[in-house]
C-alpha cells in the first residue's frame, strides 16, 4: 500500500479551520440570540409584575405569554399589538403608562376588538412586534400610528388625537354625523355648508368643475405636487396647505378661498384622507341595509298575520313551520302539517291526545320545543286552547260548504 | 487518539489505521479502494491532488464557495417552502409573517437572500477567474474537453440570474414588482416576437397570479434542479478533464534535467525505453512531492471553504435585514423603479441608447437589453474556440500569450461594474442623475 506523502498544509489549515469553527459557533449563537431579543419580553415581564403588585401572584400567572394576536379573517387583518399593550382588555390599568393602559371602555362595547383588531382604528403595522416598525415609524409602511405625537407633529388644532378620525370614517362615512369624531364632523357640516358639490362630485354625485372626491384618499402621496409646499411633505400636510390657500399651492385653481380657520382646514383634510375605498365587508359600513327590502303590501299582510285571528301562533313562531289555515295563517315554508285539524291529526299520527303531546312531546317536536320555542306550562295551555279554537273553526268552516249546498 | 479494538478478527489492512469511529474498517487495500469508489465525497475527490491546485491565490476556492452558497440557498429554501403562500392575496402577507413571528424568521429568509446575492457575485467572479487564467484552454491530457466545461458554466451562470430574478417577484412587495416589470419590458423590445415572449414569461399581459405562479415553480423546482444537474455534470467534467488547469499547467512545465551519460551504441527507440540513451527526466505531476493525498488535505480545505461560507453569510444575515416595502401595487410606480442590480448594467445601457430627436424616440431597450447582451453572452459561451492561443497559456494568471484577450475581458467587465454603479448609486428619481453628494428628492408620505 502507498504510504501517505508528506503534506504541509495540516499545520495552518488546522488552525484555520478550528478557526471556522470557533467563527460558527459565535455565529449560531448570534442568530440565536438576535432572535429572542425583542421588547416585547421585557414588556411582558414588567406588566406580569405589575399585575402581581395590583392584584396578586395567581392573577399574573395565568397571563398569556409569547407573541400573542388578534385574528380578523373579515378584514384580514393579524393584529399582534396586544403582545406588548396586555392591558388593553385588563381592567385596572386605566391610568397607567402606555403599554400597560387599560382600553377605554365605550369605544370597544361599540367595536368588539374580536370583530375589529386594532390597526382598523389606530392605523399601524399590525404584522409587526417591534416598537417602530409596529407604530409604522419605518419606511414603506404608509399607515403609521394615528397617535397624540403624530398629532402633535401637526399641531393639530383641538384635539390632538383627532387623527384617529379619519379610520372611524372608513366605515362611517355615509353617516351625517358620527358620535364623537368632532373633527370629521365639523368638516362634514362644512362640505354641506360651503357647497362643495357645487364643483365636485362626492360619492356619486355633485358638479364637474373640479375633480372627483370620492376616492381622493386613495391618491398616491407621489402625484401631489409638492413644489410650493414648504415643511412636511405629506398628502395630508398639502391638504391642510391647499384648504388654507388653494391658489398658493396649485396654480391657476378656481377653488375659491373660503379662508378656512386652521381646525377646520385640518378638519376638512382628515376627511379627505379618509375617503378611501374601503376594503371591508358591508355588515361594517354604518348606515348599509342589513334586510331585503320588503314591497308595501308584504309589510300590510304581515302585520295582518300578526293581529289577525292566528296572531298568536305567528308571534309564538309556530308559522315559521306550520300553516293554520282555518285561521288564515300561511306559513312561509310549510314544512310542517297544517295545525287547523292538529286537534285529531295528532291523536291518530302519535295515538295521544293533543294536551299529552305537549306535555312530552316526540320526534322533531320534541327538538323544536327545547330548543327553539320553549314553552312554559301556562303557555302550552293556551297553545292547546288555541289549537282547539283553530280546530273548532276547522269543523265549522267544514260544515259550512255542506250546509250551503 | 486511537484505541484498541477489542473484536478484530482478521488483522488490518497495512497503513490502515484504526480509528476509533469507523464504522467500516477495510481489510485490504481492495476493500479500501471499493470504499473509496463508493464513497460520495470521496468518490468525487481525486486519491491526489497537486500542491499547485491546492493554492489560495490560484482559484481562490471561488468554486468551492459557489457550490457552497448554492448549497445554503437551498437549505435556506427549505423551511421558506413551507412558510410561503404563492398566491397574490397571501404572499406578502406570508413574507410578513416570516420576517415578524416565524422563530429564525427574518435570520433564514436573510441568509436565503444574501446567500442568493453572493452567488452572483462569486459565480462572476469564478467565471472571471477562469477566463483569466485561461481554465478552459485544454492541456496536455487526452479527452480533455475543457471548453465544454466553461460553456456548461457559461449556462449555469445564466441559469443563478435567472434563479435570481425568479426569487425577486416572490415577496410580492413594490421592489419585487416593479423590478420584474423594468425586467420582463426589455424582453418585449425584441423586435416582432418581444410581446409573445413577454407573455410568454408572465403568463398574461400583467404581471399577476399568472406570473408569480410561474416565477415560483420555476425558482422552486425547474431552475434549482436545472442548476444541481448542470453542477453535477461540471464536477464531473472537472475530473475527467484532469482537474484544474493548473495541473496541466504545472506538468507541463518540464524541468530538463541532465541525467548521467549512460554508455550505449543504440540510439533507438529501444535504447530509451531501456534507459540506455540520454533522457531527461521531467518534474510531472507523478512525481512524489508534487502532490498530496485529497483525504485529508483536500477535504479539509473543501470543509474550510464550505464552513467559512456558511459562517461568514451567517453573520451577515444578523445584521443585514432584507427590504420589503410597500405591497405590490399595479397603479403606483416607485420612482425610480430599478431592475436587480445585475441587470442594473443593462438599464443603464437601454437609458443611454435611447436616443430622442424631437418628438422621435428611438427606444434603446432592444439594443441594450437584448442585441448587446445576446452578442456578450454569445462571445463568452464560444470564446474557448476563438482563442487560439497554445495549451501553454492554460492554467496560469495573466500569460503573457493571452494578455490582449484578457485586457480586452477585463475594460468590458470594468465597463460593466462602472454601469452597475451608476444604475445602482447615482440614479434617483425620473432616472435622473445624481451625484453621491447630491441629495435626493424626499419621497413624500401619506401622513
Amino acid at each position: 500500500m502507498e504510504q501517505r506523502t508528506s503534506s504541509p498544509y495540516p499545520r495552518i489549515d488546522r488552525l484555520v479551520m478550528a478557526i471556522v469553527g470557533v467563527v460558527l459557533v459565535l455565529g449560531t449563537v448570534l442568530f440565536m440570540w438576535s432572535d429572542r431579543a425583542h421588547d416585547w419580553r421585557y414588556y411582558q415581564m414588567e406588566f406580569r409584575q405589575m399585575v402581581a403588585g395590583q392584584f396578586g401572584e395567581d392573577k399574573a400567572a395565568i397571563l398569556p405569554s409569547g407573541v400573542q394576536q388578534i385574528w380578523v379573517a373579515e378584514l384580514s387583518r393579524a393584529d399582534r399589538c396586544v403582545t406588548c399593550h396586555q392591558a388593553v382588555s385588563y381592567p385596572g390599568f386605566e391610568s397607567a403608562e402606555q403599554p400597560y393602559r387599560t382600553h377605554p371602555k365605550l369605544p370597544l362595547q361599540q367595536h368588539p376588538v374580536e370583530d375589529y383588531g386594532c390597526t382598523s382604528c389606530h392605523g399601524g403595522q399590525g404584522w409587526a412586534i417591534d416598537t417602530a416598525a409596529a407604530h409604522g415609524e419605518v419606511a414603506h409602511w404608509e399607515e403609521p400610528l394615528l397617535s397624540r405625537s403624530l398629532g402633535e407633529s401637526y399641531t393639530l388644532a383641538g384635539n390632538k388625537n383627532a387623527l384617529m378620525q379619519m379610520n372611524c370614517n372608513t366605515c362611517h362615512r355615509y353617516d351625517r354625523q358620527t358620535p364623537g369624531a368632532t373633527a370629521i364632523n365639523l368638516a362634514k357640516s362644512l362640505v354641506n355648508e360651503k357647497g362643495c358639490r357645487a364643483c365636485h362630485v362626492i360619492n356619486g354625485f355633485g358638479g364637474t368643475i373640479g375633480p372627483d372626491l370620492t376616492d381622493v384618499g386613495e391618491k398616491p402621496p407621489e402625484q401631489y405636487e409638492f413644489g410650493r409646499l414648504s415643511g412636511q411633505r405629506t398628502a395630508f400636510a398639502w391638504h391642510v396647505a391647499h384648504f388654507k390657500d388653494p391658489r398658493a399651492l396649485s396654480e391657476g385653481t378656481v377653488m375659491p378661498n373660503f379662508n378656512f380657520s386652521t381646525e377646520q382646514a385640518q378638519s376638512l383634510a382628515m376627511l379627505m384622507l379618509s375617503w378611501r375605498r374601503a376594503d371591508v365587508p358591508a355588515r361594517y359600513v354604518s348606515g348599509t341595509p342589513r334586510v331585503d327590502p320588503r314591497s308595501a303590501e308584504e309589510l300590510a299582510a304581515e302585520a295582518a298575520l300578526k293581529t289577525g285571528p292566528g296572531g298568536w301562533f305567528v308571534q309564538t313562531g309556530c308559522f315559521v313551520c306550520h300553516s293554520i289555515s282555518a285561521l288564515g295563517v300561511k306559513s312561509p315554508a310549510q314544512i310542517g302539517p297544517d295545525l287547523s285539524n292538529a286537534v285529531e291529526d295528532v291523536q291518530s299520527r302519535f295515538g295521544v291526545t293533543i294536551d299529552a303531546f305537549l306535555a312530552n312531546p316526540t320526534g322533531t317536536m320534541s327538538v323544536v320545543l327545547s330548543r327553539q320555542i320553549i314553552l312554559t306550562p301556562e303557555q302550552k295551555q293556551e297553545a292547546v286552547a288555541k289549537l282547539r279554537e283553530a280546530f273548532a273553526e276547522y269543523q265549522r268552516q267544514r260544515a259550512a260548504p255542506a250546509t250551503g249546498k | 487518539m486511537r484505541w484498541p479494538s477489542l473484536n478484530r478478527t482478521k488483522p488490518e489492512a497495512p497503513g490502515v489505521h484504526a480509528e476509533p469511529f469507523w464504522s467500516f474498517r477495510p481489510q485490504s487495500d481492495r476493500e479500501a479502494g471499493d470504499a473509496v469508489v463508493s464513497n460520495f465525497m470521496l468518490h468525487w475527490f481525486p486519491a491526489k491532488i497537486s500542491k499547485a491546485s491546492m493554492a489560495w491565490n490560484y482559484s481562490f476556492w471561488l468554486g468551492t464557495i459557489s457550490g457552497a452558497l448554492f448549497f445554503l440557498t437551498i437549505l435556506s429554501g427549505l423551511p421558506l417552502l413551507f412558510l410561503y403562500v404563492p398566491s397574490v392575496e397571501r404572499a406578502y402577507q406570508s413574507v410578513k409573517d416570516i420576517e415578524y413571528v416565524i422563530t429564525f424568521g427574518s435570520w433564514i429568509r436573510a441568509v436565503h437572500r444574501i446567500s442568493a446575492h453572493l452567488m452572483v457575485i462569486v459565480v462572476s467572479l469564478h467565471l472571471v477567474r477562469v477566463f483569466l487564467t485561461g481554465a478552459y484552454k485544454n492541456g496536455i491530457g487526452r479527452g480533455q474537453q475543457r471548453e465544454v466545461n466553461w460553456l456548461i458554466g457559461v449556462v449555469m451562470f445564466l441559469v443563478t440570474l435567472f434563479l435570481s430574478f425568479t426569487g425577486y417577484l416572490l415577496p410580492w412587495d413594490q421592489l419585487a414588482f416593479w423590478a420584474v416589470t423594468v425586467g420582463t419590458n426589455i424582453a418585449s423590445s425584441i423586435p416582432a416576437v418581444g410581446p409573445a415572449v413577454r407573455e410568454l414569461m408572465i403568463g398574461g399581459r400583467n404581471i399577476d397570479q399568472a406570473t408569480l405562479i410561474r416565477f415560483y415553480v420555476l425558482h422552486v423546482v425547474f431552475l434549482p434542479g436545472l442548476l444541481g444537474v448542470l453542477f453535477a455534470y461540471h464536477m464531473w467534467r472537472v475530473r475527467k478533464d484532469g482537474g484544474l488547469a493548473r495541473a496541466d499547467a504545472e506538468s507541463a512545465l518540464e524541468t530538463p534535467q541532465a541525467t548521467k551519460p549512460v554508455k550505449s551504441k543504440t540510439y533507438t527507440l529501444l535504447g530509451v525505453a531501456r534507459g540506455t540513451a540520454p533522457t531527461v527526466t521531467a518534474r510531472s505531476i507523478e512525481a512524489q512531492g508534487a502532490t498530496v493525498n485529497a483525504v485529508p488535505d483536500l477535504v479539509r480545505r473543501a470543509a474550510i471553504a464550505t464552513l467559512g461560507t456558511i459562517a461568514v453569510v451567517s453573520i451577515m444575515s444578523v445584521f443585514i435585514a432584507s427590504p420589503l416595502e410597500e405591497p405590490a401595487n399595479a397603479l403606483i410606480t416607485p420612482n425610480p423603479a430599478k431592475a436587480p442590480w445585475y441587470f442594473l448594467w443593462l438599464q443603464e445601457i437601454v437609458t443611454d441608447t435611447t436616443i430622442r430627436i424631437g418628438s422621435f424616440t428611438l427606444n434603446g431597450a432592444f439594443i441594450g437589453g437584448v442585441i448587446l447582451p445576446g452578442i456578450l453572452v454569445g462571445v463568452l459561451m464560444f470564446w474557448p474556440w476563438l482563442d487560439k492561443s497554445s495549451h501553454l497559456a492554460a492554467g496560469a494568471w495573466m500569460p503573457r500569450e493571452r494578455r490582449t484577450q484578457n485586457i480586452t475581458f477585463l475594460v468590458i467587465i470594468l465597463f460593466v461594474l462602472a454601469l452597475t454603479f451608476v444604475g445602482m448609486a447615482l440614479r434617483g428619481p425620473y432616472w435622473n442623475f445624481y451625484w453621491p453628494w447630491e441629495a435626493w428628492p424626499a419621497i413624500p408620505g401619506r401622513i
